[in-house]
């Protein structure tokens, strides 16, 4: 490589500028609050997270960076961040973090928290209208195999009713009912 | 005898009858009594947890406290049900605030969750309650040579606080078959079965990673005890064939049917036809 004479160009902007008037102060302790949200500020940006991951290559923000943006009130970027959704639940981040920030758990509240604001993936409120309308994610369709396999055609002791009863009085009810 | 409250969930018997019905063929060589569980129904999904917190406690909460009716530990097959009611038990003991609310809930229908018992995966039950040495005796037909890769499954692993699953049993529970089990770098890593609904191509290169790993490491087949894993690393071989031009042939075996094999059941008994990709290795195997 050779050095350049004169003027260096602008360093490359390595992040976007933070734009401290948009910050939520709120949103971590509204994690923290949340189910296995109680470490979250543990957090010392090791990025073990990210090593661990099988897919963070592939994320604008990595799960470092999206609990350092959790603790810095980014709740906009969160939330809206499709990368929570790509999440794989594998829990290997979780498993790996030497401070024990429960870091897949915490990625459910922040969908929880995104869904409560109605800001879900289209194939996921499909799944959220299967749920409500069948009680279950797969339904029997091919019940000559179940019975090929010396299997009652029908499931003993399935029933739906009473999971789609609670699912309707829940968000996924107000999930399924805004959007109709 | 052993008895338990049997969990079936939904997709092993929409999607994997050949897997129901060697779970009941295997527990009946132990004299082990599995119940279907009475008005139960899907456990949701890491999807319902995602965006239905509460409601996703609520149904699992349920269905423990059904089991607590009938006293026997849960067992079922899918590492997706165990994890979810695994997640649902270990949060709800450990957490009153949570347990009260939800009990307020199921109140209404009678029912009430204490943590009388647990949740538990099929083949731990297996492993812990009958024991290798019992499963030993039942092998009549060994495996010996073939070299089988284990895909654990996230669900069943991790968090391992909440799962409190040991690797060993699985890899036991292949051992004594006669088998070997083929040791390889991405061993923990996830099928991506999760991801399919938003991201079609990474589910698809993440099932290449997991099976390129088993495939240079010398495996012949893989198991798995999950139907979502099992669907997914079967099935993308047929997609991988397309987008990326290789063929793995690496047949998928649910861990009931290659114990099923392993005591001398036929392959029309375990269902092998329904496994996309052909089980010709193994069948060979028996037959030679």
């Amino acid at each position: 490589m050779t050095e350049t004479e004169g003027k260096a160009d602008p360093p490359a902007v390595m992040i976007e500028p933070i734009d401290i008037s948009k910050l939520d102060p709120n949103f971590r302790e509204g994690i923290r609050s949340m189910p296995n949200g109680e470490e979250l500020s543990a957090c010392f940006a090791c990025s073990t997270c990210t090593a661990a991951c099988p897919i963070a290559n592939t994320w604008k923000y990595k799960p470092h960076q999206l609990i350092r943006m959790i603790l810095l009130g980014m709740r906009e970027e969160v939330l809206s961040s499709e990368e929570i959704w790509l999440c794989l639940t594998c829990f290997e981040c979780q498993e790996r973090c030497p401070q024990n920030v429960r870091v897949t758990d915490i990625f459910f509240d922040c969908k929880n928290l995104a869904a409560e604001e109605g800001m879900i993936p289209d194939s996921i409120v499909g799944l959220a209208k299967e749920l409500v309308d069948k009680g279950q994610l797969y339904v029997v369709t091919a019940d000559w195999e179940r019975e090929d396999m010396d299997l009652e055609p029908e499931v003993p002791g399935l029933s739906t009713e009473e999971f789609k009863a609670i699912l309707k009085g829940t968000r996924t009810g107000r999930i399924v009912g805004g959007d109709e | 005898m052993p008895s338990y409250s049997l969990y079936m969930g939904c997709s092993v018997p929409a999607n994997y009858p050949n897997y129901e019905t060697t779970l009941f063929r295997v527990a009946e060589k132990f004299d082990i009594e599995l119940n279907y569980m009475e008005g139960v129904s899907c456990c949701g999904s890491p999807n319902l947890r995602a965006i239905d917190y509460m409601g996703w406690l609520i149904v699992n909460a349920r269905t423990l406290a059904i089991a607590e009716k009938n006293g026997h530990d849960i067992v079922t097959p899918c590492n997706g049900c165990f994890g979810t009611l695994k997640d649902v038990y270990h949060f709800l003991t450990h957490n009153a605030d949570y347990r009260n609310k939800v009990n307020v809930e199921l109140k209404k229908t009678g029912l009430e969750f204490k943590g009388t018992i647990k949740p538990r995966h099929f083949i731990e039950a297996l492993y812990n309650d009958i024991g290798i040495d019992e499963i030993k005796k039942k092998i009549t037909k060994p495996l010996d040579g073939v070299g089988i890769a284990i895909h654990y499954g996230c669900h069943l692993l991790r968090p391992k606080d909440v799962t409190e699953f040991k690797p060993e049993i699985f890899e036991d529970l292949i051992r004594v078959t006669g088998a070997s089990v083929i040791e390889y770098p991405l061993w923990k890593q996830c099928c991506g079965a999760t991801v399919l609904p938003v991201n079609e191509d990474l589910a698809i290169r993440l099932a290449r990673d997991k099976l390129k790993s088993m495939k240079e490491a010398g495996a012949v087949f893989v198991t798995v005890s999950c139907p979502a894993c099992g669907n997914q690393l079967d099935l993308q071989q047929l997609g991988l064939k397309e987008s990326y031009g290789e063929e793995y042939n690496l047949p998928v075996l649910f861990i009931t049917q290659i114990l099923g094999l392993a005591m001398g059941m036929g392959d029309d008994e375990v269902g092998l036809e329904m496994n996309r990709v052909p089980a010709d290795p193994i069948l060979k195997h028996l037959s030679g």
